[in-house]
């Protein structure tokens, strides 16, 4: 036992001198994505999940590490020996700068900061059982933006708001020591809120506005395979179902002159928004003890997103229901990172005579970092002030330390910046949108 | 070692957050003059260079004329500042009657109906305005745009004599001339004089010709002939043309000419359709009893309005056929209460037919042979505006916003139904800083249009 420890520490010190060269290494080459100049997003999809994922790229269907598991891959969920809990946050600061073609004019948003947040409580009756269940709410998707007063686009949007939350009850069941399978159905209760100026004066030269808002529910599932194909090596598969959000009772309201209130009558409106399927392959790969790597690959079927309509209960000579084409493209995103055990410590009793060393670590602290690559899903032609979506590369950077061996912490810090030039072939705009985000998140786990 | 890492990772943090928190904008799209020198810019032209809008020229729509809105672009390229012969009022305005502008009101008409429909502003025009000398000698106009201006009047003495038959009283209170015959000349001042006196232009945009055609086609091409197309500047069009090119040339202005739309697209003509008749039973039957015998014939729903036309047989009446166009000048009420263009045929003068609208069109096509061909042979650059006037017609999306050439609704036309609003004049002024660009090889930026006001709802 005693020479285990001293083995332990000895090696860990080894590594130590070792990964200098490779964190050095690592860390140079994320600044250098941070800062590479072309990127990108998919859609309104947010993959903030978890913190450990975040800090490793956004990676993790393969690699158990928390409760979050239970949304990045249920089936890995059962190869973890515990009951937790985690709390956790990312707040989403992003700017968008629109440059027109024509004018030169350049405009930004003020966004409110986004909070995607997710809440975890994973349970087992006794330890080490089979069975698991647990509950995972979080919202991977949904944003908010909002630009500013004037904007050459505020007759196509002046502001978006889009949540979605999910709660997802999941049951997880490990079928032998390599393989687990996990599931759970997913409720997503959701809203929408669209604001867009209407070019119509009234006798003070004010613009009208549309304001359409409403309340959204669907429901999907989700499922995932995990396999220990050896000691180094996980493999997980995970899909998440699309889910069709839909508006039933949608408000729309109307600030128009006086003399157009009947062409524009405050009512009721449909609508529906797809949150497309996700399929995510990923591995883990045990490097050693203290270095850990992870790569993901999604294909997410934003294909569902084709037409965005709006169904007017009451229609006018000004008021007709709209379609407008979005004309969606399946896509990939690929996504890697690492992790690398800073420092591990093991408490031990003070008896005189035995030393008896804990299995989990009572002190540690994990160094992460990743990044990943985004395919965007809108096609050239079709990309809009609601998303000013492109193809995508990301940093990120994570931390995360044990306090004991019930709680933690985790830290994580994700950086983009996306340009997109392009005319819309619905409404004309025409201009570059350049968009820069960085997402510190945190989160904080008890678990027993 | 968690020593070294934290500092590292708060460093590389702080870094990312403080250098990029907003997307910059980029400094790399050059605003560029390209070949032109825009430093004494003049703009010439007629009503929609003057800022002739809603019937009358008034301050607010003199401020967004196409001829101020083109000049605002080149201040970014050195062009000096805008001096325009400012109406005193922002909103009353006058037209050559001495009528106020108009806006969007509502009326009642014969059936007791209220509606939206363009009102006079206020009882009277501006009518001192006219009256009134805003010559400066200090600041030359840098906008001679003169609404009724047709281009072989630029070498006509009469528009600036008060007591001719010709006199232009939108000339008449800008020229240096003050309403007094100059001793000096014991002629009266030309607009070519007023903008070569004192002024040096360097570059000028030249958008005439619609006035040669319009007042014809507004009488429903029984008065007001079009300027022929031969003879001397000051008679002919293309003399008239050909001698403003010459002299760009020979004083070494650059120029971005305008070729003429078709006027007949414009709302004025276009709004009350030829068969907007529309017949119950009771009035299909009296209406049949009445043109029976002349073999025409009317059915419940719509049809098309009656019309005098000398050359229809015996009568010389007929319907109309697609195709033609009733004014908007026709009396309305009487057309909703008194049977007008149905028992009473529409006269001449509201209508434009088949043969009349060919020798409108015609006349457009040949003074746009004659801009194109000299303006190619001066390089001068051309703004093509029959592709925008036809292009509304049609119908286009801006920036999210349908324009349309629909009168009140399509956002682009004033309440004439001839001259543009501010938006329509911001979208025709990047025809011409296009048209610029592509021949001067300047990078002007275009108008956002949308910063421009439309119609006025109540």
């Amino acid at each position: 036992m005693n020479s285990n420890i001293k083995k332990e520490i000895h090696i860990n010190k080894l590594f130590i001198l070792d990964d200098i060269k490779v964190i050095m290494r690592i860390l140079i080459q994320l600044l250098f994505l941070c800062l590479a100049p072309s990127l990108l997003s998919q859609g309104f999809q947010v993959n903030f999940q978890g913190q450990k994922q975040q800090g490793m790229g956004c990676a993790g269907s393969s690699l158990p590490r928390d409760a979050s598991s239970l949304f990045y891959n249920p089936g890995s969920a059962v190869f973890l020996n515990e009951n937790s809990v985690i709390v956790g946050g990312t707040p989403v600061f992003a700017n968008v700068l629109f440059i027109d073609s024509a004018s030169n004019g350049a405009y930004r948003t003020n966004s409110p900061i986004g909070t995607p947040f997710s809440i975890y409580g994973m349970f087992q009756a006794k330890s080490s059982a089979k069975l698991k269940f647990g509950i995972a709410i979080n919202t991977p998707f949904g944003s908010t933006i909002q630009y500013e007063d004037g904007w050459i686009g505020r007759f196509a949007l002046t502001r978006l708001s889009l949540k979605a939350i999910y709660i997802q009850p999941t049951f997880a069941y490990r079928i032998s020591d390599n393989i687990g399978i996990g599931g759970g159905l997913v409720i997503s209760k959701g809203s929408v809120n669209l604001q867009k100026d209407l070019p119509i004066q009234d006798a003070n030269g004010v613009y009208s506005h549309a304001e359409l808002a409403g309340k959204a529910i669907g429901i999907g599932y989700n499922f995932g395979i995990h396999l220990n194909a050896n000691k180094k090596l996980n493999i997980g598969i995970d899909y998440r179902s699309k889910i069709n959000m839909k508006v039933n009772d949608g408000e729309v309201t109307f600030n128009v002159p006086n003399s157009l209130s009947a062409n524009f009558p405050n009512g009721n409106f449909t609508s529906s928004l797809p949150l497309p399927s996700v399929l995510t392959i990923g591995a883990a790969l045990k490097f050693n003890r203290l270095l850990t790597f992870v790569v993901d690959v999604n294909a997410v079927g934003w294909k569902v997103y084709d037409t965005l309509s709006f169904d007017y209960n009451q229609n006018t000579s000004s008021l007709s229901d709209t379609k407008s084409a979005r004309c969606y493209k399946n896509t990939f995103a690929f996504r890697g990172g690492m992790e690398w055990v800073a420092l591990r410590c093991y408490s031990k009793s003070a008896s005189n005579e035995i030393m008896v060393v804990t299995k989990i670590p009572s002190h540690e602290l994990l160094v992460r970092c990743g990044g990943g690559f985004g395919i965007s899903p809108v096609q050239n032609g079709y990309v809009t002030p609601e998303t000013p979506d492109a193809n995508r590369a990301y940093g990120t950077l994570g931390v995360g330390y044990n306090f004991n061996q019930k709680t933690g912490i985790d830290l994580s810090l994700y950086y983009t910046k996306v340009k997109r030039a392009d005319t819309n072939i619905e409404t004309q705009i025409s201009g570059t949108y350049t968009t820069i985000a960085w997402c510190p998140g945190i989160s904080f786990y008890y678990r027993w | 070692m968690v020593k070294n890492i934290l500092p590292l990772i708060s460093l590389l943090t702080i870094g990312i957050i403080f250098s990029s928190c907003k997307p910059k904008i980029d400094a790399s799209s050059v605003i560029s003059a390209g070949e032109i020198n825009a430093q004494h810019f003049v703009a010439i032209g007629d009503g929609t260079t003057a800022g002739y809008m809603d019937d009358a020229l008034y301050h607010d729509g003199q401020i967004n004329s196409l001829g101020a809105l083109l000049q605002t672009q080149l201040k970014l390229v050195g062009a000096g500042e805008i001096y325009m012969p400012l109406m005193g009022n922002a909103n009353v305005g006058t037209n050559a009657n001495l009528l106020s502008r108009l806006i969007l009101g509502y009326k009642t008409d014969c059936l007791g109906v209220t509606g939206l429909s363009p009102v006079r502003f206020a009882q009277q025009g501006e009518g001192s305005s006219l009256t009134t000398s805003v010559y400066s000698s200090q600041n030359k106009f840098t906008n001679f745009g003169i609404p009724g201006l047709k281009m072989i009047d630029t070498y006509q003495h009469y528009i600036g004599d008060p007591n001719d038959l010709g006199y232009n009283p939108y000339f008449g209170r800008m020229s240096m001339d003050q309403f007094t015959l100059p001793a000096w000349s014991g002629i009266w001042s030309t607009v070519r004089d007023n903008i070569f006196n004192g002024g040096n232009p360097t570059f000028c945009s030249l958008f005439l010709g619609i006035e040669d055609v319009l007042p014809f086609a507004k009488s429903g091409a029984t008065a007001n002939p079009m300027t022929q197309l031969f003879g001397p500047p000051g008679v002919g069009f293309e003399e008239s043309f050909a001698s403003w090119a010459d002299m760009f040339s020979v004083q070494n202005i650059k120029a971005v000419v305008g070729t003429i739309p078709d006027i007949t697209q414009m709302p004025y003509f276009t709004t009350i359709p030829y068969n907007g008749l529309n017949l119950d039973a009771t009035n299909a039957e009296s209406l049949n009893q009445i043109y029976g015998p002349l073999g025409f014939s009317f059915t419940v729903g719509s049809n098309p309005f009656m019309i005098e036309d000398p050359n229809a047989g015996a009568f010389g009446v007929r319907p109309m056929v697609e195709g033609e166009l009733i004014l908007l000048s026709v009396p309305l009420d009487s057309v909703k209460c008194h049977q007008y263009g149905s028992v009473y045929p529409l006269r001449d003068e509201f209508v434009l037919t088949l043969a009349e609208l060919q020798e409108i069109r015609n006349q457009i096509l040949a003074y746009n042979q004659v801009i194109r061909q000299y303006s190619n042979f001066y390089g001068l650059a051309i703004a093509e505006t029959p592709d925008f006037y036809s292009g509304l017609n049609d119908g286009f999306v801006y920036n999210g916003v349908s324009m349309s050439a629909k009168f009140v609704s399509g956002g682009a036309y004033s309440l004439d139904g001839i001259h543009l609003n501010p938006k329509g004049n911001a979208l025709l002024a990047n025809v011409f800083i296009r048209a610029i660009n592509k021949k001067y090889k300047a990078t002007i930026p275009q108008i956002n249009a949308l910063n421009y006001p439309s119609i006025y709802f109540p």
